[in-house]
């Protein structure tokens, strides 16, 4: 089956979303639910000693942030189940305590494919990182599957 | 300590083997301040009305220990871990041992980058979650 969708989604950017900001000790909280022990991450003075010069995120926090209501209004959806399929992210620049990070979301691809167990439906959302400087921190693109 | 020449195609990291609790995974899910709809991720019950077996990792708790095992990898060499994309298989349950794995499939002297699989075991060794990583190396 074809898939529907209004072709103007693709490239629109949906939603930027209001700054966060990231502070030491969610990071703090981050590395604990993930069992991770890098002083990095966690001790001021060991991370002015390491190769950021200061206390950074472990990489793997660029996927936390949270996209809002227009994130969720403007993913299409085929079926009634979808779900995390996968992501595919390009960690730019360290994320650091204090910065302001932004979202900015767009539909990059929606596309099919038929495998062993039917038809499935992909949306990808690519959402883009961004400092108070407006320096990118990371690229995500989030894959979302749709049974129809 | 890897540096980029010491690195060969076909060298192995880890396995790290994990046991992840159901309390782990619930204060992922809190840290990450997943709300209505997390029921999957914090209780059992609430993810067999969706279909599935019990609770299940968040996919990103999934991504946060694949790149943790290519940041340990790392160490302390000036590397950044530059890509990581992942793809969920089969939904991963806590309270179970997971292993995960990496091997590095290829090496660019030009850009000084290597390649690596990543990817996460039950204990009947199928794959729950594969991935791609990308490190590279400066000088």
């Amino acid at each position: 089956m074809a898939v529907n969708y209004d072709p103007a989604l693709i490239n629109k950017v949906f939603e930027i979303t209001e700054p966060v900001e990231v502070k030491a000790e969610k990071i703090k909280r981050y590395c604990a639910a993930l069992g991770e022990t890098n002083p990095i991450y966690t001790d001021a003075e060991a991370a002015k000693k390491g190769p950021y010069g200061g206390i950074v995120a472990p990489p793997s926090f660029a996927v936390t942030f949270r996209n809002g209501r227009h994130f969720f209004e403007n993913v299409p959806r085929f079926g009634l189940r979808g779900f995390d399929a996968g992501k595919d992210v390009e960690f730019v620049a360290p994320i650091r305590p204090g910065d302001q990070v932004t979202l900015s979301s767009h539909v990059k691809e929606i596309y099919e494919k038929t495998g062993r167990t039917g038809t499935m439906v992909f949306v990808v959302i690519r959402s883009t990182l961004k400092n108070q400087n407006d320096q990118v921190l990371a690229h995500i693109d989030h894959r979302f599957m749709n049974r129809p | 300590m890897n540096s980029f020449e010491q690195i060969n195609i076909g060298d192995t990291l880890g396995p790290l083997e994990l046991f992840v609790s159901k309390d782990q995974c619930r204060a992922y899910a809190k840290t990450m301040g997943m709300g209505e709809g997390a029921g999957r991720f914090t209780d059992d019950e609430a993810a067999r009305k969706e279909g599935l077996p019990g609770m299940i990792l968040p996919g990103n708790m999934s991504l946060g220990l694949l790149s943790k095992l290519v940041t340990d990898w790392i160490g302390s060499s000036n590397a950044w871990l530059t890509r990581m994309s992942t793809t969920y298989r089969v939904p991963v349950q806590p309270d179970r041992t997971i292993t995960i794995h990496g091997f590095v499939t290829n090496k660019n002297p030009e850009d000084r980058t290597t390649e690596i699989d990543v990817w996460m075991e039950n204990e009947e060794s199928e794959r729950l979650v594969t991935g791609t990583a990308t490190v590279e190396f400066r000088k």
